[in-house]
């Protein structure tokens, strides 16, 4: 279970987050959906351990975020998926994913996990020699997917994973998701792609201006005026 | 001819030692971003440590390298811990600059040192078997020096290897590639920080000793060889070992041509014109990834 | 301190070493004031470019030994010293704008190696065309006074400090400043960083070409390479961030105590200043970036906190 509360975080002077509370339960998707600039990539920074919040309190399973390296939250069972990819694109995809199971709690069980993976994404094993800068954007968001779940998480965060990607491998990933999600790990899916995300997550917070402006079952936000109007746009009925 | 062949067979058989200092040089800054100036001095104290080796108990300069590689790690931990572990935790940019001065300050202290220890004089190993020399088509190759050549090779080599095979030489590279995305994956960015320092150090104290029992070392040395390393690593660019060993082969050539076609004080500024020459012509940095 | 305070002291302080020569018995007094003087000139001169604009410079020593190079030339044939130096400052000058609208477009370290490599470049090839002792004709010799390259060096360093002084103050001062903060930030409000930069450049080269200057007339023989050696780079490299980089008095305390510890303690242990002040260095850009200005403010700090 994670749990954030009051959380306030700034870049230098500038303020970004002003009072974050959210919780992600066991077994749940839960969607955080805003704007640009919103602070929801700043979230989940600090939540990674790449960032100190200036305030507030951050819990992983009864276990306090705010001071811990980031490499020791993944050790913890939490696996991020950041914005961007970030793969390293001068090692092959293997090597990747080789690299996702580097902390100690994810060497155990390693080589099944990594068949797990191919099981999952089948074009990552035909490709799996190949580096990973010469894949197309669907296939690198499969290798970065991949390379978090090498690590064994119990809570999978994605920061906009649909981004640059065509509908169909939008919704082939989230279906993925579903899956992953079905085996027992929670997600926290940050996401432009309101539709999609509020279509698979249980549940969902909207953060405005370093805030929680609405939260609510996911059918339930979607149904909701404001969101579609804000962010449904006109094609929203 | 045959003394231009002899000039270049030189040039390539210093050129090895040129990339092996150079190698340390290039995965430090490529791994930590810092540009540890004292670099030189490094190889000047593996050069001292193989004398001492060879002075105090009578160890052949080859074998001490069983010891100094070890030893040269050690201070590589030490001087990371005590020294650039703070320099990292700056931003990019800030890095570099305090790296420059932190380097500096180290370099003086450690060239101090120096001649405190070993005095201002030229130090060099001989051995009974310094004299060999192999005569091929007319052309001399002292065996020394070739054999150093074949060790920095193979170190440089295995250096390669551990980079590629290895858990934590991923890791390495992994994090010098980016290293928040390395943090997110689960990596211990300072321990690969501390592994890539003290393997760096490693290298240069290993290159050091080879300088010692095929050329001499004293306490200037330091200075020319951070230049030359600097050099090699311009003209190689970062993130390959074996493209920074033919870099030193090629700054080898390159001084012997110069020594031969301008004579012998020319030699050190062929390195120098050519790394301020890459420098400039590639303003948007100095390497293209 | 206030600023008229600050200039009544230094008037006070300039007016007693205005008489030293007087008052001294012995050459060696003076001799190392003169060290002191010149030493706080080279840093001074460093400090613009570092301490100011944010450049580290490795290559000083070569502006230092153009000056050198042409007032030796210069005078030794005829030409009087004044004009000499002048003319020493302006080679310096005009070498350091070729090379600097060129080093500058590389940023941080590569500026720093850049330049180092420039020195060296400078020092091997003045080494192997000129590598016989420059000594003075003995006419010369003969009429040489220690109090006049005394004075000279006095004048010097009060001008170094005049300049570095109102620079602080200039619009073009605080440009400078923006620029080693973030110049970047800096470019985007409207600095013209490469303007300002080169400005830096050509006020610290033509003072080190002064200073250069100073040495060739000082010394009655040296080989021509000396002034171009990388320790006088990293003298005033050490003596300025010691003493407090990008501040007014860093240098001169800082040059003030190098000199100090050097001659002190070299009698005892030959190079053994540069072990402390490498470790003091070290020390300096990890824990106190301020030098030994920051320790005094903050000394300064502490005793007004304990007084009731």
């Amino acid at each position: 279970m994670l749990e954030v509360e009051g959380l306030e975080a700034s870049y230098g002077s500038f303020r970004v987050l002003s009072g974050v509370t959210l919780e992600v339960r066991p077994g749940e998707i839960v969607a955080l959906l805003g704007p640009n600039g919103a602070g929801k990539t700043t979230l989940i920074r600090c939540i990674a351990g790449l960032l100190r919040p200036r305030a507030g309190a951050m819990r992983w399973e009864g276990w306090p975020l705010g001071q811990a390296k980031a490499h020791t939250v993944v050790e913890r069972g939490v696996a991020v998926v950041p914005e961007g990819r970030r793969l390293f694109g001068s090692m092959s995809v293997e090597e990747n994913l080789a690299l996702g199971a580097f902390a100690p709690r994810a060497r155990r069980g390693e080589a099944s996990r990594l068949e797990g993976v191919y099981a999952i994404f089948p074009v990552l094993r035909e490709r799996r020699r190949q580096l990973v800068r010469a894949l197309s954007g669907g296939q690198q968001q499969m290798v970065a997917i991949g390379r978090a779940l090498m690590a064994d998480p119990r809570l999978l965060v994605l920061d906009e994973p649909s981004l640059g990607l065509a509908p169909r491998l939008v919704e082939s990933i989230f279906g993925v998701l579903r899956e992953i999600n079905r085996g027992g790990v929670s997600i926290l899916l940050v996401e432009q792609n309101v539709h999609a995300a509020l279509a698979l997550a249980h549940r969902g917070y909207i953060l405005e201006a370093g805030r929680v402006a609405a939260e609510g079952q996911g059918s339930v936000l979607l149904n909701d005026a404001h969101v579609r109007r804000a962010y449904l746009g006109p094609l929203a009925r | 001819m045959t003394a231009f062949v002899q000039q270049m067979v030189l040039g390539l058989l210093i050129g090895g030692l040129y990339g092996l200092a150079a190698a340390g040089l290039s995965l430090v800054f490529g791994v930590l971003k810092v540009l540890n100036v004292a670099h030189g001095q490094l190889i000047m104290l593996g050069g001292y440590g193989a004398f001492w080796l060879g002075a105090l108990a009578g160890f052949d300069p080859f074998a001490a390298l069983t010891l100094v590689i070890p030893g040269a790690l050690a201070f590589g931990a030490v001087l990371y811990w005590t020294l650039f572990a703070w320099v990292v935790r700056a931003s990019e940019e800030t890095r570099v600059k305090n790296s420059l001065l932190i380097g500096f300050g180290l370099a003086l202290a450690l060239d101090a040192l120096a001649v405190r220890l070993w005095t201002a004089d030229e130090r060099s190993i001989t051995t009974s078997y310094a004299g060999a020399v192999a005569s091929v088509g007319g052309i001399a190759i002292p065996l020394v020096r070739l054999a150093s050549l074949v060790l920095a090779g193979a170190l440089i080599g295995g250096v390669h290897l551990l980079l590629l095979r290895t858990r934590w030489g991923r890791a390495i590279r992994a994090t010098a590639e980016d290293w928040e995305a390395a943090l997110l994956t689960g990596i211990d960015v300072r321990r690969a920080y501390l592994l890539a320092f003290a393997i760096g150090t490693a290298l240069a104290g290993a290159a050091g000793t080879l300088v010692s029992v095929g050329y001499s070392v004293s306490p200037s040395i330091g200075l020319e060889w951070t230049l030359k390393a600097l050099v090699v690593v311009v003209l190689a660019g970062l993130g390959s070992m074996p493209g920074t060993f033919v870099g030193g082969l090629v700054l080898g050539l390159a001084e012997a041509a110069a020594a031969w076609g301008f004579g012998g004080p020319y030699r050190e500024m062929v390195g120098l014109v050519l790394f301020f020459v890459v420098l400039v012509a590639r303003p948007q940095g100095l390497f293209a990834r | 301190m206030t600023r008229p305070r600050g200039l009544a002291l230094g008037v006070v302080v300039v007016a007693a070493l205005a008489a030293v020569p007087r008052v001294a018995r012995t050459d060696a007094e003076l001799n190392f004031l003169f060290l002191v003087l010149l030493s706080t000139t080279l840093a001074q001169s460093w400090n613009i470019v570092a301490g100011y604009a944010g450049q580290v410079n490795l290559g000083h020593a070569a502006f230092f030994g153009l000056g050198a190079l042409t007032t030796r030339t210069l005078w030794i044939g005829g030409t009087p010293v004044l004009l000499a130096m002048g003319a020493g400052a302006l080679v310096a000058t005009a070498f350091a704008l070729l090379i600097g609208v060129v080093a500058f477009r590389l940023r941080g370290a590569y500026f720093a190696i850049g330049t180092l490599a420039l020195g060296e470049i400078l020092r091997i090839t003045v080494g192997n065309l000129l590598a016989e002792i420059s000594t003075l004709p003995a006419a010369t010799i003969a009429s040489y006074r220690l109090a006049d390259r005394y004075y000279l060096a006095l004048a010097l360093a009060v001008a170094t400090l005049g300049v570095v002084g109102a620079l602080g103050r200039s619009r073009a001062g605080l440009g400078m400043q923006a620029i080693r903060e973030d110049e970047e930030a800096a470019e985007a409000s409207g600095v013209n960083a490469l303007g300002l930069k080169l400005l830096a450049l050509a006020l610290s080269t033509a003072l080190a070409g002064l200073a250069g200057g100073l040495f060739a007339y000082y010394h009655i023989s040296y080989y021509p390479s000396h002034p171009f050696g990388p320790h006088w780079t990293f003298d005033a490299l050490l003596i300025t961030f010691v003493g407090g980089v990008g501040t007014l008095h860093g240098p001169v305390l800082g040059a003030i105590f190098y000199v100090l510890l050097k001659e002190y303690l070299a009698v005892r242990w030959v190079d053994f200043h540069l072990l402390i002040f490498g470790a003091l260095f070290i020390g300096i850009v990890l824990l106190l970036p301020g030098g030994l200005v920051e320790a005094a403010a903050r000394l300064r700090a502490l005793a007004g906190r304990r007084a009731p």
